[in-house]
């Protein structure tokens, strides 16, 4: 038997760390390769990712809520009697029988892929790191050994170390001193009973908590204004509780995501917002024609699809607004395919899923697109692909409210619309006062890149194309 | 620009500044140097200034330190570094020792060329990596580019500075590695190492061609997580330790990688630096990435040469261990 460890892997591109959703196995359970072990929400997606091992869990790091960066371990295995790793039935669940000498003789024997890899990897040529590798191998080996069966406590490798010796690295030693911890009340779960950093984690954690410790999670009963201090004499109390005066809650995760995009877009595009006013009688016309037209097939025919498609039509004639600059090669790359991002409003906050090869797609099919997008994300189930490969992007807060806005670029494309709420608003038609349909549209621009006169030209067409609808289905869309 | 060609543009833009630099060695005049380092140097600037010796390493190294101490700025060129024996002890024992014996009266501003290191098929006498003889002798400095713009700025670094610095180019990217190289003047101070590329989790220390080796792992690291900060010092005498320690210190890792033998190899000096002053900071150990304590192979000289595996599993062990 050996002890695996499952550490969370990096599902994305560069995820520091992700979110435990939940867990489909429980400690003891047996779980065959490829089963589902756990679903975990990163910044930006929720994957569910299975098991690598044929095996018997034997321990969750992690609750259900926990934050934890990649690369940690959050469950440990026990798995076949070929230590290698090496695929194998899943082990009996009585395990732990080999003999204690046995097993390390093995592991240095016939060395685990990666013990081997290391030891020869490394260029020894005394061979020291071979004996490095069966070392290393031998104590997880013990472990599986000595660990109390029943509550398979992590890291009782006590009796290990010599006593009164405590074995940890120099930066734990450091971590100790400054958090004013006796390394030998740490219980080590490290290779001979190493105190790690995690260990010092934990040992905090569970020390009792101090008054001054502040209540890190969010408070769960609503925030209200503090009640009137009380002048008159004491009273009884009243019946409703004074609220927090303030609450805390973790800047983490999406929104420390956000809030890291939103900064380097507004340090880093030169941002300048250009508004107009686009009179769309006509297509509130032909939108409500088409609503009606698809409602059958549960097809939500909106806007959207109509604006996407002025978008591209203004695109083909102004390709520098669908671009993005690459500053390590002092190129600006002008992008011939249209991947419109969608800012998409969720309960943990903005996220932008991307609408791809819009130019490709129908008014119907984009719209239906849309909506399933839109779905997927407000459920936490968009994949990380989905979130990819934008090249323009538009936010919509018409259905909200407000006049224009001037939104933040999704850096590093080069711009970003808005567009706005549509309102019955007096205009003037062949000297005419009438009540026409109009709605702002406002464009925020990198002007790095960008000059104000070819964001306008552009905004003309995409007026052009929502003023008279039928260019959209007539024109070369 | 290939770092070779970079050599060669930082030869002529010195000796077109200043006509006290002169250039010689073996076939260095009329044919350019075994790898074309001096080439056109001759047509240029005349034989008196860009010259062929005879075939005595001593006596090159000897005149260069004449000529030095006269007033001249002669850089002089060993074929190969694995040549470099018989002029050792002018290196050590007069070279490096001339500012300190004359009370520093006189200084010995002269540079040594050579080629140096593996992966060119050459065999045990055109391959090794013996920069830590030099690193061993106070009074030399000890430079080895990476970059052909590099290559160039300390080249004319070490030129211009007062004492004898042995300058080692790593011939297995001569030609290899292009890279943009400013014209004209161009200066990059010695003693100033340079962040090949930023990292949280673990640095590698390397230089010359292993550092192409480094980068190339890095990128397969980041692929299992790890985020490599690569730091190439540049120069070997004088170290640049703020560098390496403050990056050890942010990551509280340290890879060293090095193609001389592991035993007292220039690495091995590293390590011992981050021990000494980042011990409190590091996660695990400082592992070494190195040659064989062996002649230098030729059959094997692919198993012998650190590479990407040996790299990442190096790196593997700073966290694993």
């Amino acid at each position: 038997m050996a002890l695996k460890e499952f550490r969370l892997p990096d599902i994305g591109e560069g995820i520091a760390e992700g979110e435990i959703v939940s867990w489909k196995v429980k400690p003891g359970q047996k779980v065959a390769e490829e089963d589902e072990l756990v679903e975990v929400m990163t910044d930006k997606a929720t994957v569910t990712i299975t098991s690598p091992f044929d095996g018997t869990v034997k321990e969750l790091k992690y609750k259900e809520g926990d934050i934890v960066p990649v690369e940690s371990v959050i469950a440990t295995f026990e798995v076949g009697a070929d230590a290698g790793g090496a695929p194998a039935a899943p082990a009996p669940a009585g395990e732990a029988k080999p003999a204690p000498a046995r097993a390390p003789a093995v592991e240095a024997g016939t060395p685990a892929p990666e013990a081997s890899g290391e030891g020869a990897g490394e260029g020894d040529a005394d061979g020291s790191d071979a004996n490095g590798a069966a070392v290393r191998a031998a104590p997880a080996a013990r472990k599986t050994v000595e660990v109390p069966r029943p509550s398979s406590v992590p890291g009782a490798g006590h009796a290990v170390a010599e006593p009164g010796k405590v074995l940890a690295a120099p930066a734990t030693r450091r971590r100790a001193r400054e958090m004013g911890i006796d390394l030998h009340a740490v219980e080590g779960t490290g290779p001979r009973g190493r105190v790690t950093n995690e260990d010092l984690e934990r040992h905090t954690a569970a020390a009792p908590q101090g008054v001054a410790a502040p209540a890190r999670e969010p408070v769960a009963a609503p925030a209200r204004p503090a009640a009137t201090p009380a002048k008159a004499p004491p009273r009884p109390p009243v019946s409703i509780p004074a609220g927090e005066r303030e609450e805390r809650r973790p800047f983490r995760g999406l929104r420390r995501k956000i809030a890291e995009a939103m900064t380097r877009s507004k340090h880093t595009a030169a941002h300048f917002t250009y508004v107009e006013d686009i009179d769309v009688t006509e297509l509130v016309k032909l939108r409500k024609e088409a609503k009606a037209l698809y409602a059958d097939e549960g097809v939500n025919v909106t806007y959207l699809p109509f604006i996407m498609k002025a978008v591209v039509a203004a695109m083909r004639r102004y390709p520098e607004l669908n671009s993005s600059l690459d500053e390590a090669n002092n190129e600006w790359v002008i992008k011939h395919h249209y991947n419109f991002g969608i800012a998409t409003d969720t309960e943990n906050g903005l996220v932008v899923p991307v609408v791809k090869d819009v130019d490709r797609k129908s008014i119907v099919e984009l719209a239906r697109e849309v909506q399933e997008l839109a779905e997927a994300t407000r459920a936490g189930k968009v994949s990380v692909d989905q979130l990819q490969g934008g090249t323009f992007t538009i936010t919509n807060a018409g259905n909200i409210g407000g006049l224009f806005a001037t939104p933040v670029i999704n850096f590093p494309e080069v711009a970003i619309l808005g567009v706005h709420k549509i309102k019955q608003t007096p205009v003037v038609r062949d000297g005419q006062i009438v009540i026409g349909d109009v709605m702002y549209l406002s464009i925020s621009i990198d002007h790095r890149l960008v000059d104000g006169a070819v964001g306008a030209r552009w905004m003309n067409v995409v007026k052009d194309c929502l003023e008279n609808p039928k260019k959209l289905l007539l024109g070369t869309l | 620009m290939t770092l070779i060609e970079a050599v060669t543009d930082g030869l002529r833009t010195e000796m077109r500044n200043d006509d006290r630099v002169c250039v010689f060695g073996e076939d260095v005049g009329k044919r350019g140097g075994v790898f074309l380092a001096t080439a056109g140097l001759q047509e240029e600037f005349g034989p008196e200034r860009c010259f062929d010796t005879p075939l005595s390493e001593c006596g090159i190294v000897g005149t260069a330190i004449g000529m030095a101490v006269y007033g001249l700025r002669p850089v002089a060129e060993i074929q190969f570094l694995d040549f470099i024996y018989p002029a050792f002890d002018q290196i050590v024992s007069e070279a490096a020792k001339f500012r300190y014996r004359s009370g520093g009266e006189y200084t010995c501003p002269l540079v040594i060329r050579a080629p140096y290191g593996g992966g060119i098929r050459g065999g045990h006498y055109h391959s090794q990596s013996s920069e830590a003889y030099f690193c061993h002798t106070p009074g030399l400095k000890v430079v080895i580019p990476s970059t052909p713009a590099d290559t160039k700025g300390l080249l004319i670094a070490s030129i211009r500075d007062e004492d004898p610095v042995m300058f080692l180019e790593p011939k297995r990217i001569y030609r290899s590695v292009k890279g943009e190289v400013p014209e004209g003047e161009h200066y990059v101070p010695l003693g100033k190492g340079r962040i090949v590329r930023e990292g949280t989790d673990v640095t590698v220390v390397a230089y010359g061609a292993m550092v192409g080796v480094c980068e190339k792992a890095a990128d397969a690291a980041r692929e299992k997580g790890r985020s490599v900060e690569i730091i190439d010092p540049r120069t070997l005498v004088p170290l640049d330790e703020q560098l390496i320690l403050d990056s050890v210190r942010k990551t509280g890792r340290c890879v060293v990688v090095y193609e001389a033998p592991k035993t007292c190899g220039f690495g091995a000096e590293i390590a011992a630096i981050v021990a000494e002053k980042a011990c409190e900071y590091l996660e695990g150990p400082v592992v070494r990435v190195a040659g064989f304590d062996t002649p230098f192979p030729y059959t094997l000289e692919n198993l012998y040469m650190p590479d990407v595996r040996r790299v990442l599993a190096g790196i593997e062990r700073t966290f694993v261990w």
